[in-house]
């Protein structure tokens, strides 16, 4: 008996802490801003249209409306990685724009990679290279790891993201088809109390052991106080 | 019969009074409702970019979301050892007890077990599960500064619980005991506190933020934290071996006032 009463104590505790962290979790993850873009986007290019540092805990749904099929691309690198390829960027092209490196770390990573001898001078007047499909096609070949989502080719779309861990990420639009296309984003910018994907796992194991412990010490408890 | 069963008797027994059906269940509910909401609001704002060392950040993350789980645990201490003991030593149950099978010395053990142990066990569970669950790398990349966070942190309810096990002794009166009690806490963490500011601003002298940093030495690994980051308005920063030393001494200080709460319960309690 003493013992069913400590476990069923023990129950009813971690099936409190799992309901708090149901109660934290479970309200939609609300939008403080968003952010949105229109205009032309020549045959074959791709562009930035957004980045940002998110956590588990901040995300954004993407919504991209166009009049030609075109893919997005979610790339995230951590920190670290995302400061080792600004340090690569700064030493291929010293005399560039510190501020052209921090917008376009990525697709300046892939232009060195595709021309390593371009130079400094050039590289503001060949933006048709940077932004080109093929060169963007060949960096993920060559940086596969950095992709965290691709969406099939599409005209219209709407994706939520939560990453795991804190993460850089860049979203592109590529337009892959031979004609221009007129591409409409939305970004809303999303913040939720628990981490989406951490959270819910625990609060079900807290539940359901805390359950399978409190159960017998209150059926016990209930008897004890009928026959009394 | 082994001193297993008894033993586990009487800590049923304190606990069943000690936390009724449901109260020990809301103040768990109400713990971790705070903590995931303050550890989730800080997910979403915290920014390293204030803080000048990842150390600093992370204590003060633990200490701002940890100061007012230590006020909840507190209150069901406060209540437990000064109310409780001092009750049970009132009304004769401690006396019942001492027909168990059983040292003075387990008995009293038993009754800490429920009245301290539990709420300590269930910030230190709730928290250090909030911290994990929405801090992991953070956590993962500090565990020093974390333990030595919570360890200053704790000193203080402990050197409370310790003080008021000793006044529960003397006083052997419920009511009495926690008016006792909350006066002693109220003079040496509100008015030292102000005191000690005080004095230590208007003289320059720092010995007696010094001395009052065994108290609650979370003091001294603020003024350190907050000394690294330059914007410190005390006129003492110690540095690391300092907090450790500050620590050591506050539990030297719990560790000689459960001595003497044990010594007096075993020896010299008449009842």
């Amino acid at each position: 008996m003493r013992w069913i009463t400590l476990l069923g104590r023990t129950g009813t505790v971690l099936l409190m802490v799992g309901l708090a962290l149901i109660v934290v979790w479970a309200p939609p993850a609300s939008s403080p801003h968003q952010s949105s873009s229109s205009g032309s986007m020549p045959a074959e290019q791709y562009k930035i249209v957004h980045s940002g540092v998110y956590r588990s805990q901040t995300g954004f749904e993407i919504s991209v409306e166009s009049s030609e099929s075109v893919r997005v691309y979610l790339l995230g690198l951590s920190s670290l990685e995302l400061e080792d390829w600004r340090t690569q960027v700064r030493a291929a092209y010293p005399d560039l724009d510190d501020m052209w490196i921090k917008l376009f770390t990525v697709p300046l990573i892939f232009v060195r990679e595709a021309y390593p001898d371009l130079d400094d001078p050039q590289i503001e007047d060949v933006t048709d290279i940077v932004w080109n499909v093929s060169i963007l096609d060949k960096g993920l070949q060559t940086h596969p790891e950095i992709v965290v989502w691709q969406s099939p080719p599409t005209r219209t779309l709407s994706y939520e993201f939560f990453p795991a861990d804190v993460l850089a990420v860049t979203v592109v639009v590529a337009n892959p088809s031979s004609s221009n296309a007129t591409v409409r984003t939305k970004i809303r910018h999303l913040a939720a109390l628990a981490p989406r994907d951490r959270a819910i796992l625990p609060a079900l194991l807290l539940i359901s052991i805390g359950i399978a412990l409190a159960v017998p010490w209150l059926i016990l408890r209930k008897v004890k106080k009928r026959t009394l | 019969m082994g001193k297993g069963r008894p033993f586990l008797e009487v800590f049923t027994c304190a606990l069943n009074e000690d936390y009724w059906f449901p109260i020990l269940e809301l103040l768990v509910l109400l713990c971790a409702l705070w903590t995931f909401f303050s550890a989730g609001i800080a997910g979403v704002s915290a920014s390293y970019s204030d803080f000048i060392t990842v150390e600093a950040f992370t204590h003060n993350l633990v200490f701002s979301f940890t100061w007012p789980l230590i006020v909840m645990v507190g209150i069901p201490i406060v209540k437990n050892i000064a109310y409780g003991l001092g009750s049970d030593l009132e009304k004769g149950i401690i006396q019942t007890l001492f027909s168990y099978p059983l040292t003075r010395g387990y008995i009293l053990t038993a009754r800490l077990l429920s009245a301290l142990v539990i709420p300590l066990l269930l910030f230190l569970g709730i928290s250090i599960f909030g911290l994990f669950l929405f801090f992991p790398d953070v956590i993962a990349a500090n565990p020093g500064t974390v333990a030595l966070t919570y360890a200053a942190q704790l000193s203080p309810v402990l050197l409370t619980a310790g003080l008021l096990l000793l006044l529960a002794l003397r006083l052997r009166r419920g009511v009495p005991t926690v008016l006792t009690g909350l006066t002693l806490c109220f003079i040496l963490f509100v008015i030292f506190d102000s005191i000690a500011d005080s004095i230590a601003w208007g003289t320059g002298s720092d010995w007696i933020l010094k001395i009052y940093a065994v108290i609650t030495p979370n003091l001294a690994l603020q003024e350190y934290y907050l000394g690294t980051l330059g914007v410190s308005s005390r006129n003492w920063v110690p540095n690391f071996s300092e907090v450790l030393l500050y620590v050591s001494a506050g539990y030297s200080l719990v560790a000689v006032i459960f001595t003497i709460g044990y010594v007096y319960f075993k020896r010299w309690l008449r009842i």
